[in-house]
Parts: C-alpha cells; structure tokens; sequence
C-alpha cells in the first residue's frame, strides 16, 4: 500500500478482508498476508479514532 | 334559506335576526374572489377562534372587515403586520349577531408574492434544465469527516442544535463555523460567498447549511440563484438543513443530502462513535477467528479430496467382495492364460494367499 488510508478506507478494506478470510476462499499463503493486513488496518482505524481531536472553530468575518 | 316575516296585517315585518339570516343568505351566494389592500388594525389573541383585521384600499382608504380562521391565519406562516399589502381569497359575509358586513379569508398572500412564486418556478425549471438537482450528481457524504463546515446565522439555534448533536455522537470530530446574515437583502449573497471561503477552509471535506424554521420570505435567500449555484459548485458534498420539513428552497434540490434539521444533519454527516467503536471490535474478533477457520475449512477440504481418492482405490473394491488373482505374468484377466496346476497367488481386501489351478473353462 502507497499511502495511508483514510478512516473510511481502512475501514471498507478492513471489512472486504474479514469477508474474504470468513468465505474461505482465500489461498493458505495470501492468508497469511491478507491477515497481516487486516490487523494493520484494524490498529490504523483504532488509531485515527483515538486520536482524533474535537475542535470547534470560529470562522472570522470577511474583510 | 327561507325568511318569514311577520304580518301586522298587510305589513310585512322582519325581526332582526331573521333580517340578518336574510342578508347573510344572500351574501354567501357571492363568488370567492381576491381583494387587495392593505392590512390594519390586525387583532389576535391566543383564546380567538378566529383572527381579525381590516384591509383597507391602497388609493382612498375604503376600509372592510376581514376575519380569517385562526387555524388557517396560523398555517400560512405569514408574519403578517400593519401596514402590509396583501391579496386576500375569500367571500362576503355576514357576521350576523353584530349585522357587520365582512370578508371571510380562505387565504391570504403578501402582494407580490404571486410574482415571486412565478420567479422560483422560472428558476427551477432553468437550474433542473441545466442539470443542477439531478440525482446523478448528488455526491456520498463522507463517513468519518476530517472537518465540518458549518454556515448558520448569527446567534443561531440552528448552530447550537448542530454543535450538541455533533457532540452526543461523535466528540472527536472538528468543525469549523462561519456565521452570515441568512435572511434579509445581505443574505443570498452573504451565503454563497461564506459557502465558498468554507469549502477553501483546508480539511474540510463537507459543508452543512444550518437554519430553522422561518417565514417563506425569511427562507427566501436559500433559494436565491446565487446561493444554488454556489451549492452545486461546491467542492465537497453539501448538507442542506434549511426551514422545516414542509420547505423546500431551491438549495435543498442542489445539495448532496436534506435534513430535516439541524440535528438530524448532524446525524447525516458524523457516525455514531461508540457503534463504530463496536463494529470494529467485532471485525477485530473476526480477525482473530480467521486464521483457525480457514485452516478447519481446508481440513475438512483436503479430508474431503481424500475420501475421495480411497474410495477409487483397489483395496475399496476389495473391500466389497473382489480378489486380485496373479501370476508371475502379472494380473490374470482371462482364464485360457493360464496352465493346470499354475501357481498363482490371490489377494484379498484382508491378506492373501497362494493356490494352484484346477480347472479351467472359457
């Protein structure tokens, strides 16, 4: 993977990946590596919900 | 209806009330027509069934009670005041315990507002002709929004509304707020151009329009060209929370999503942390189960090929009652191969044993 996903996309990968192993269709060897990576991106959701900072702001007036 | 008079002797003679009744039958029979003028004296009271004021001529001041239902006067949202032009749909009357002679209002339009209602349904058709409501172009809202822009008006529920129910769900999330007239002559173009400063905001990656409940004039802005062009250009999706359920500016038919309110936008636009907290531990579970099934599965695949397999083999025909007979040639298939007194050996599903012919037939 290139860049870090975002929430939304870890998430919908993170989903596709525990479908696939769940169907059993995936080979012994991309297991392994499809596992690796649903756990990457389970810790990479966690992380950007935990540290996700609520911030109000106040936009100031034009000019 | 009919009235009977009275007779002292060739004299006919009405009562009063029966006089009125007459009257008043004979009115109701006018035609439901719209009357112009402006309104004074107007006069309600929370106990009234019915809500009171006297429209007057706009040339020479000719003057006629009005009374409007107060069920129907409250439906039309109209903040109606002294001094205000209005059409008014409705019929001659006769209040008959008074003789007052009035207009009974069906309805009741601000003067001009037919020309603006005309004017939205011209814009319409012009911004759906252009493509500008079509579904296709309604873009998903982000599920987890790195920043919120809010636009509301200055000291708006709307925006306090918004603000609590972002926090109920999702505490994390960040929002930056922009506040501008929202209704009044500044405001059409006090929201597109706020709307545009908002969508620059670095972040932010959807916007929510914020605004309660209003007279049809006060929402008048939200359907402004300006401001519907400047949702349907917008860079990223657009929520439009204007008015209350029953309204429909034009800039609800460009956004990406409606809501109701402003709560209900927040809703729409961030996720609900702790069901979001469960679903991933749930696929965090499915995760850790995962490697254990998938070996079972293969198990039981591979012990399934292998039943298979036995099944084809020698030793299962065997099993059912066959025997193998050998020479040193190999295999015996045909008897005239073999010589009395040959030697072969014969194997069965459980061990084996050596025999000489006896006999041969063909």
């Amino acid at each position: 993977m290139n860049a870090e996903p975002t929430f939304e996309e870890a998430r919908k990968e993170l989903e596709r990946i525990v479908a696939q192993l769940e169907s059993g269709r995936a080979d012994l060897e991309q297991a392994e590596a499809l596992w690796e990576r649903g756990e990457e991106l389970y810790r990479i959701c966690l992380a950007k919900l935990d540290s996700a900072q609520g911030k109000i702001e106040e936009l100031p007036r034009e000019g | 209806m009919k009235v009977e008079p009275l007779l002292y002797g060739d004299r006919k003679v009405y009562t009063v009330s029966a006089f009125n009744r007459g009257v008043g039958s004979w009115l109701a029979r006018l035609p439901t027509v719209w009357v112009e003028g402006e309104v004074t004296e107007l006069r309600r009271q929370a106990g009234w069934q019915s809500v009171f004021f006297t429209l007057k001529d706009l040339e020479d001041g000719t003057c006629l009670p009005v009374s409007m239902p107060r069920r129907g006067f409250d439906g039309l949202r109209l903040e109606l005041a002294d001094g205000d032009r209005v059409h008014v749909y409705g019929r001659a009357e006769l209040y008959g315990a008074r003789g007052v002679f009035q207009l009974r209002a069906l309805s009741i339009e601000p003067l001009g507002l037919g020309d603006v209602l005309a004017g939205l349904e011209r814009l319409k058709r012009k911004l759906a002709a252009e493509g500008l409501f079509a579904p296709a172009r309604k873009r998903p809202l982000p599920g987890f929004p790195r920043r919120i822009g809010l636009l509301t008006g200055h000291e708006a529920a709307a925006k306090r509304d918004f603000l609590t129910a972002v926090a109920a769900r999702f505490p994390a999330a960040s929002v930056v707020v922009a506040e501008t007239y929202v209704q009044g002559p500044l405001a059409a173009e006090g929201i597109a151009a706020t709307l545009q400063r908002l969508c620059a905001q670095p972040g932010v990656d959807v916007l929510v329009l914020a605004r309660g409940g209003g007279s049809f004039e006060d929402l008048l802005p939200f359907s402004d060209e300006r401001v519907v062009r400047a949702v349907a250009s917008c860079p990223v999706p657009v929520v439009s929370a204007v008015g209350h359920e029953q309204d429909t500016p034009l800039c609800d038919l460009a956004a990406d999503a409606r809501a109701s309110t402003p709560t209900a936008a927040a809703r729409l636009v961030v996720p609900d942390e702790r069901e979001l907290r469960e679903r991933l531990q749930s696929l965090k579970a499915a995760l850790a189960r995962a490697p254990l099934l998938l070996v079972e599965r293969k198990r039981a695949g591979l012990e399934g090929i292998a039943g298979r397999l036995r099944a084809l083999s020698p030793k299962a025909t065997l099993r059912r009652g066959y025997a193998i007979v050998r020479t040193d040639n190999g295999i015996v298939r045909s008897a005239p191969t073999l010589e009395r007194d040959k030697r072969v050996d014969v194997e069965l599903a459980e061990g084996a044993f050596g025999a000489r012919v006896e006999e041969i037939s063909e």
